[in-house]
């Protein structure tokens, strides 16, 4: 709470589904390592299981392993545009959202909206130190996430939020 | 007290007598229906009609007196009367004993219910939170002149009061003037000097000035005094059943049923594939039920459909068996959808239905029922509608919405690029700003115009896939909150969209500011709306042995 609230004096017009010039701010780069690694939970043993069965049983489970590999290569490769695409700004009434390459998606939510505010952090982002935010309107499909923040920002940003929903709050 | 109307002040009051074995229901009727027939039966046997009716065999009273003593005691008459006279009794004292113990009031600024006898149950709902009040009578209650009263507040599932029953005056009475203070506290927001006074003189101690009035006065003279936009309410159309029936006959689904029908029975002309189209129609049955009970459904839900002009809220009584009857207040409108699907275009039907703050959500059944505002009407039914749930929409903006097409003045969004992606409707697709909403039209066959008012907007995304990224187009999904309509502007130039962005945030922001609540917000009362525990005078646990 101690930090100057990072509000961006811009207005709506600014923002743009590519970015543009407003202080985007982008997510903890730990949220690479922790999607790779899930990543890794999921190939890695598929990649054991292939090569074994290339030993074992017939050489041509090698095409698999070869499957598996393109597979896990092109998710790692994904993991790094995703999560560097992800990135979020905050203007004077609302939070901006944005995510996606190949889909891009832009959400933008009033403060005055904001029902409340979850952050999470599962057992491995907790081990590198970072939890996501989910912010709830009255719609169940409006709000956004953000996953990725160090769990002091994401803090941060929850009661910063908190506090303008109740400033800016308006009737349903 | 000595008003016709239910006495709010505050004072415990009773629901009707009948209302336990209406609770009860069939199965209660069935055992009285059962003991009365018995009573009946061994009535006759009693006068001596019995013995006409085994009389046949010879020897009706040699059989009587052949039993055992016991048997024969069972066996009279009389004593099967004083039977079924104890089990009446049981029933009634049950009964009794179950009105007596459910009680209800209006006071203090929330309504309460307590009910149970071993179980007891305390609920309320703070006015101010009330979303909707509803009358239901279901078939059996309306023989007997009785109505069910629903509270709806926000929140969960849960968040409902239903007394049940009260008969249909007072029941109504009870509805209008809940709805009285729920919107007069609603109007808190624009009126807010002297939205707490009467409240607090309605609810509490009587002010010093007042002293020398009747005690009742205190209600009285706002109630008398202020607007009463309940009491006002005026019919503004009802759809015929008739109109209705064909148009819930003239859907989709039975249409493609149809079609496959006909193309059967041709099929079955042919004789190469006669037998084939045979075949296939007893695969087709269940499906054919599924239809006709989705019609059906539709049919009883809609039927008998009043909408009625209260003022401050529109009134929809609707129902072919149970009778319903729901006000929505205008300001709890979250989106407004008008449709006219392909099928419907020939005798220019549409339909009106709207997301309303707190019935959507769960409970599909509920939600869809709730939300229509006209299920089928013709386009100047649509206008009365619309004219009165959305008076801050132009008609000509209307009449662009659901007519227009290419570029009519003021409509944007036209997007020459998106014809490969929609190359139907890529003329029409397009926003409006007005006033206080913004309008998105699209569809060519099928025709949608949604309104959203900017103060009711939850938040705004833009979404591009692949294709979209490739086309340089857009998607805009402005969500309100949730219920049937669901705004969507699909394929725009990404420019155009962003403008759609900048601008429809833009507006929402200073409908926000102006619509901000003065009053103190959600703040001083974060505790669940219905609260299920014990009122706190509550009696001691009665449920210990």
């Amino acid at each position: 709470m101690a930090d100057p609230t990072p509000v961006t004096p811009a207005r709506p017009s600014e923002v743009t589904l590519r970015g543009g010039d407003l202080p985007w701010r982008p997510v903890s780069p730990m949220l690479t390592r922790v999607r790779l690694i899930s990543v890794g939970i999921v190939v890695l043993p598929l990649l054991l299981a292939t090569v074994v069965a290339a030993v074992f049983a017939s050489p041509w489970a090698l095409v698999g392993t070869l499957v598996v590999a393109l597979l896990g290569l092109w998710a790692v490769w994904l993991v790094g545009r995703q999560v560097s695409a992800i990135s979020w700004v905050e203007l004077d009434e609302e939070i901006v959202i944005r995510k996606g390459r190949m889909l891009r998606t832009l959400v933008s939510v009033p403060y005055g909206r904001l029902q409340y505010v979850d952050i999470q952090s599962g057992p491995l982002e907790r081990a590198f130190g970072i939890a996501s935010c989910e912010i709830h309107t009255a719609s169940p499909e409006s709000g956004g996430s953000l996953p990725g923040l160090p769990v002091a920002e994401a803090e941060a940003l929850r009661s910063r939020l908190a506090a303008r929903g109740e400033a800016q709050r308006a009737g349903l | 007290m000595t008003d016709p109307v239910p006495e709010p002040s505050g004072e415990w009051q009773r629901l009707h007598p009948l209302s336990p074995l209406l609770r009860g229901g069939v199965v209660l009727l069935a055992i009285l229906g059962y003991a009365a027939s018995q009573l009946f039966d061994t009535f006759l046997n009693s006068l001596g009609f019995g013995d006409v009716f085994v009389g046949t065999d010879g020897s009706p009273a040699d059989d009587r007196g052949g039993g055992d003593p016991f048997e024969q005691a069972v066996d009279h008459p009389f004593i099967a009367l004083v039977g079924l006279v104890l089990f009446l009794a049981v029933i009634a004292g049950v009964n009794w004993v179950s009105w007596r113990y459910s009680r209800f009031r209006v006071g203090g600024g929330q309504v309460e219910l307590r009910q149970g006898v071993l179980f007891r149950q305390h609920r309320q709902v703070r006015l101010e939170r009330v979303q909707a009040v509803e009358l239901s009578r279901p078939l059996l209650a309306r023989a007997l002149g009785l109505a069910r009263v629903v509270v709806q507040s926000a929140g969960g599932s849960d968040s409902t009061l239903t007394l049940s029953f009260l008969d249909l005056g007072r029941a109504e009475a009870l509805r209008e003037h809940l709805l009285e203070l729920a919107g007069r506290t609603d109007e808190a927001a624009l009126v807010p000097t002297d939205a707490v006074g009467p409240m607090g003189a309605a609810t509490g101690s009587s002010p010093p000035p007042d002293a020398g009035t009747p005690p009742d006065a205190g209600t009285r003279p706002d109630v008398v005094g202020a607007p009463q936009p309940w009491a006002g309410s005026h019919p503004v159309l009802e759809v015929p059943n008739g109109r209705l029936f064909v148009a819930t006959i003239l859907h989709g689904s039975t249409i493609a049923l149809g079609a496959l029908v006909v193309f059967g029975l041709i099929g079955a002309g042919v004789r190469s594939v006669g037998p084939l189209a045979l075949a296939g129609i007893p695969a087709l049955l269940p499906v054919a039920l599924g239809i006709a009970i989705n019609r059906f459904k539709e049919l009883l839900t809609h039927g008998n459909f009043h909408l009625a002009d209260s003022g401050s809220a529109v009134r929809v009584q609707e129902g072919l068996t149970d009778l319903r009857a729901t006000t929505i207040p205008l300001h709890r409108i979250q989106a407004l959808e008008l449709v006219q699907p392909l099928w419907w275009r020939p005798v220019g039907w549409w339909r009106i239905r709207v997301n309303v703050a707190g019935s959507g959500g769960q409970g599909e059944g509920e939600g869809q029922r709730e939300t229509t505002l006209l299920p089928v009407g013709t386009l100047e039914d649509a206008r009365l509608v619309l004219a009165l749930v959305a008076p801050g929409v132009p008609a000509n903006a209307w009449d662009g919405a659901v007519l227009g097409d290419g570029t009519d003045p003021g409509w944007r969004g036209r997007t020459a690029a998106a014809r490969w992606l929609d190359p139907l409707s890529w003329r029409r697709n397009g926003w409006l700003d007005v006033a206080s909403a913004v309008l998105l039209r699209s569809g060519r066959f099928t025709r949608r115009a949604i309104a959203v008012p900017h103060a009711r907007i939850q938040s705004l995304t833009l979404r591009q896939g692949w294709l979209e990224t490739r086309l340089g187009l857009a998607t805009v999904h402005v969500v309100p909150a949730p219920g049937p309509v669901s705004p969507v502007l699909a394929h725009l130039d990404v420019a155009r969209a962003e403008d759609f962005l900048a601008e429809v945030s833009e507006r929402a922001r200073s409908a926000r500011r102006r619509s901000e609540p003065p009053r103190a917000p959600l703040a001083p009362d974060p505790s669940g709306l219905v609260d299920w525990s014990r009122h706190p005078q509550g009696t001691p646990e009665p449920e210990r042995p």
